[in-house]
């Protein structure tokens, strides 16, 4: 018998019930792509080589199936407060709580079977979406990834346990309510917020806090960059005290901004001014902690994905920056186990043929004398010396880049490619050499190779005739096409044994090849960008959901108060006003200050990107957090809409 | 007197098809300024149906409603409610009062609907709350007050626009017989003192007795009419109690 009502019921409500399958259907076929990418036999192959990529896995799987836990859980009790009433006239009637329980059981269990059978079809295709997107981060050619049964099992059992859960709390709260509470729960007195003066001072200290913390983060990314030896303890307590300040701004505001409203009579006599104010006055104070929660994730989500891209495009930059030729070698002369540069060559041509290569050495002087315009002199840095480069060879290097010759006259220009060096003063740098002196030219910021070094002092050719070769160097260039690159970079390497005692040994290659680095960062940065997207999605969707669930919850009792409106004299176009405005304000009070929050971070991204050296390419950010900006503001007014639309089809009244 | 309502000859059909209900046949009546009219009859008589298209939540199927000479039956959507939130007030039987304002919000609601400014506003809810009883309740919520002193709040609500006319349905049907009375007091007092016009749906036959007229509805037309003239209340009921134990039916008379 109770399996017909329940079958009865889901399909009688299946308005009310749409909005919990579609919550529930979205969240297990995220889950499910999630999980067969865990499985994965592509990814599985890239996180092998990198235990962090691994780790950060198990990390997302296990953070969605937290989320999964809590919109399950806010979906079931939504379920339960929207059919108290129901319930209720049932144990009237001499139902049990048990029977009760049954019927609600089997119909959100109706529900979630459909909800995951339909959601595992969805994630068929987000998880080839995500696949498509990592191939092509990847910078490889996508294809068909299969789906794994191991995936399909976590994503079951997990929805079960949830559901489990779920029926689990469903139960604790009908075993403990009363008949009453069923019946009159939503007519208790609306408990008026205490101190609401009070709020009001934490909401307009919290964004004192915010903007301070932002100003502080700038200061620390400056100090950061100017110095390398500087912690970022200022940013990591910046950014901590913003999370804390943007909560805690939520918090207040929800408490203190009806109260305030209410105190303007004028505001107040206006239209249904009141009512729209009271109406959010309930929800807003009894969300107020939850509301703050969702404004961090969605600020938390728009910084990430802002920051993730930038990180991607920062880095394509400097690889292209730090790359401008194919193979780059610095061979040690002091380094006797290392490949020689001609060796190097014949390994290279097994793979790939070299069209163009330059060859120039690098020199050392024995002292230290430019590091002492620095920090990293004196006790500590023993042993630092200067590396010197002829005139002649840095304008091969630039000719065969198409880039302007450069000329020392009696002078001498330092080559850096770290901002930091770029705050040091050298006016008073002088080389002085068979009593004539070279003065200090000033700081160029291009190297035309990968060096890891500080700086390279550029000096004329016959300066560097009295210096040892530090290092036997060479820049190539490789015919076009792919290779197998792993292994080239393979056969480069060797076992270096500084001390000669197998202690201190490890792999090393003095030719860093563009592509090998290419592909290894990107591996990393594919899991990061897809991750930062995915906690993005999960996070703006938790959002979307819990909101859309609490306003949606309201609706029988809402539809009773616009009757009431209707009668006194407000029109359908009136209604449907007050209703926008309703749901308009409880949806983005969480959302609108953390989308805002994009401004600072594009700044911030900019402002990583000029000290990076990369100037030129500012619009790429702005472009990217337009976008960004864009797409979670246009995906959170689809879902408003939605909720604002099935909202009004059951509130508003017309004859 | 000048002439509030003017019902002509109004005709509702509910269903469609086949299955076709006449809740009103023909309906002919009019109220008067500072009218207190009841309209009484059995279960489904269709005293509910000619009150909500009064009060211009439904639409009359013929015939033709006029409130102070003006159609409703060629008013648009937005133009009735401008009507219902200008000419009537209401009064429900189960109050409807929103639960999320205080009663004070609540009484100067049709105010704010009007756009009304915050000093007027003010003024008429402290002469509408001392009126009838409810000035010390103003800061409380709905389910803090007891039914009768609700009532009396919904009352408040219906006359703070000094509406043309006040449509009361059952007003007392959520009401013990105490507080019934007290509300009917109420009644009679916001139709002398404060000149209200008031035309109350009832089955009640004490209740109606507080009325000045009592049309009887039977079958969708009317079947009846009681005036007071110089008769006592006591007198008003006993006529009521014989025209209902002729009209038959289920009365509500136990």
């Amino acid at each position: 018998m109770f399996a017909r009502l329940a079958f009865r019921n889901v399909k009688r409500q299946i308005g009310n019930y749409l909005i919990y399958f579609l919550t529930v259907m979205l969240t297990v076929a995220l889950m499910f792509a999630v999980n067969n990418l865990i499985f994965s036999s592509e990814l599985k192959r890239f996180s092998d080589m990198n235990q962090s990529l691994k780790d950060g896995l198990i990390f997302m799987s296990m953070f969605i199936a937290l989320i999964v836990s809590f919109v399950l859980g806010y979906a079931t009790s939504f379920m339960l407060k929207l059919r108290k009433r129901e319930f209720g006239t049932y144990m009237t009637m001499g139902m049990t709580r048990n029977n009760i329980l049954s019927i609600f059981v089997l119909e959100t269990m109706i529900m979630s079977v459909a909800a995951l059978l339909m959601g595992i079809i969805l994630g068929l295709f987000i998880y080839q979406g995500i696949m498509a997107v990592f191939a092509n981060l990847l910078a490889i050619e996508f294809e068909f990834s299969e789906y794994s049964s191991a995936g399909l099992f976590l994503t079951v059992v997990l929805v079960c346990i949830m559901f489990l859960l779920a029926s689990v709390t469903s139960a604790v709260y009908l075993k403990r309510v009363s008949i009453y509470n069923l019946i009159h729960g939503e007519k208790k007195v609306e408990k008026g917020i205490r101190y609401p003066a009070l709020w009001r001072m934490v909401s307009i200290l919290s964004l004192a806090g915010l903007l301070l913390c932002i100003y502080y983060f700038n200061d620390g990314l400056d100090l950061v960059f100017s110095d390398v030896d500087r912690s970022s303890k200022e940013i990591f307590g910046s950014l901590a005290g913003a999370a804390v300040c943007l909560v805690l701004f939520h918090i207040g505001l929800a408490r203190s901004a009806v109260h305030f409203l209410m105190k303007s009579k004028r505001f107040c006599c206006r239209g249904t001014n009141t009512f729209t104010v009271r109406q959010l006055s309930g929800k807003l104070s009894s969300n107020s902690v939850m509301i703050g929660i969702l404004a961090f994730l969605i600020g938390f989500a728009v910084i990430l994905v802002n920051v993730t891209f930038v990180q991607k495009e920062l880095e394509r930059m400097e690889l292209d920056k730090r790359y401008p030729f194919d193979i780059n070698a610095t061979v040690n002369r002091e380094n006797k186990q290392a490949i020689s540069v001609s060796d190097g060559y014949r390994i290279i041509e097994k793979y790939r043929k070299i069209n163009n290569c330059i060859e120039f050495q690098t020199y050392y002087s024995g002292s230290g004398y430019f590091y002492e315009f620095t920090p990293w002199s004196g006790d500590g840095y023993e042993g630092i010396t200067d590396v010197y480069m002829k005139e002649s060879d840095y304008n091969s290097l630039m000719e065969a880049l198409g880039r302007e010759r450069i000329n020392c006259g009696d002078g001498f220009y330092l080559l850096a490619n770290s901002p930091h060096i770029l705050q040091f003063d050298f006016s008073k740098a002088v080389i002085e050499q068979e009593g004539k002196e070279y003065r200090y030219l000033g700081i160029i910021e291009d190297i035309p190779f990968n060096y890891w070094g500080y700086f390279i002092v550029l000096v004329p050719d016959r300066l560097v005739s009295s210096m040892n070769v530090e290092a036997d160097c060479a820049a190539m260039d490789l015919e076009k096409g792919s290779f197998d690159v792993r292994s080239m970079n393979d056969e480069l390497s060797y076992v270096y044994d500084p001390e000669g005692n197998d202690e201190f040994a490890y792999n090393r290659s003095d030719f860093d090849i563009k592509e090998y680095t290419r592909i290894s960062r990107n591996e990393i940065s594919a899991v990061l960008v897809v991750g930062a997207i995915y906690m993005a999605v999960i996070f703006v969707f938790l959002a979307m959901a819990v909101l859309a669930l609490k306003t949606l919850a309201g609706l029988s009792e809402d539809k009773r108060k616009y009757e009431v409106l209707f009668r006194l004299g407000t029109g359908e176009r009136q209604q449907e006003k007050t209703l926008f405005y309703q749901i308009f304000s409880f949806f983005f009070l969480p959302f609108a200050l953390p989308l805002l929050l994009s401004i600072p971070t594009c700044c911030f991204c900019t402002k990583i990107m000029k000290m990076a050296g990369h100037e030129e390419n500012l619009k790429v950010i702005y472009i990217n957090t337009g976008m960004i900006a864009l797409v979670l503001t246009v995906v959170y007014v689809l879902y408003f809409f939605a909720t604002y639309l099935i909202s009004k089809r059951n509130t508003v009244y017309r004859i | 007197m000048n002439q509030i309502l003017e019902v002509k000859n109004v005709t509702k059909y509910y269903g469609n098809g086949s299955i076709v209900t006449k809740a009103l046949d023909g309906v002919s009546f009019s109220v008067e300024e500072e009218d207190f009219t009841a309209i009484m009859g059995a279960s489904g008589s269709g005293k509910s149906t000619l009150l909500n298209v009064i009060a211009t939540i439904d639409r009359v199927s013929a015939g033709d409603i006029l409130v102070e000479g003006r159609s409703l039956t060629d008013m648009r959507e937005e133009q009735l409610s401008g009507f219902r939130r200008d000419k009537l007030g209401f009064i429900f039987q189960e109050y409807n009062l929103l639960d999320t304002l205080t009663i004070g919000e609540n009484i100067t609601l049709p105010l704010n609907l009007k756009k009304v400014d915050a000093k007027t506003t003010a003024t008429e809810l402290n002469r509408v709350a001392e009126a009838l009883g409810v000035a010390d309740q103003l800061g409380k919520f709905p389910c803090e007050l007891s039914g009768g002193q609700r009532q009396r709040a919904a009352c408040a609500r219906a006359i703070i626009t000094n509406p043309a006319l006040i449509l009361a349905d059952e007003p007392t049907g959520a009401l013990d017989s105490a507080n019934s009375g007290n509300l009917m007091k109420t009644f009679v007092q916001m139709n002398r003192s404060l000149g209200s016009t008031i035309l109350m749906v009832t089955h009640d036959a004490v209740v109606g007795s507080y009325a000045d007229r009592v049309l009887f509805l039977k079958d969708g037309k009317i079947w009846s009419e009681v005036l007071r003239g110089e008769r006592t209340r006591q007198e008003m009921y006993q006529e009521i109690l014989s025209v209902m134990s002729a009209l038959g039916g289920d009365t509500g008379v136990c």
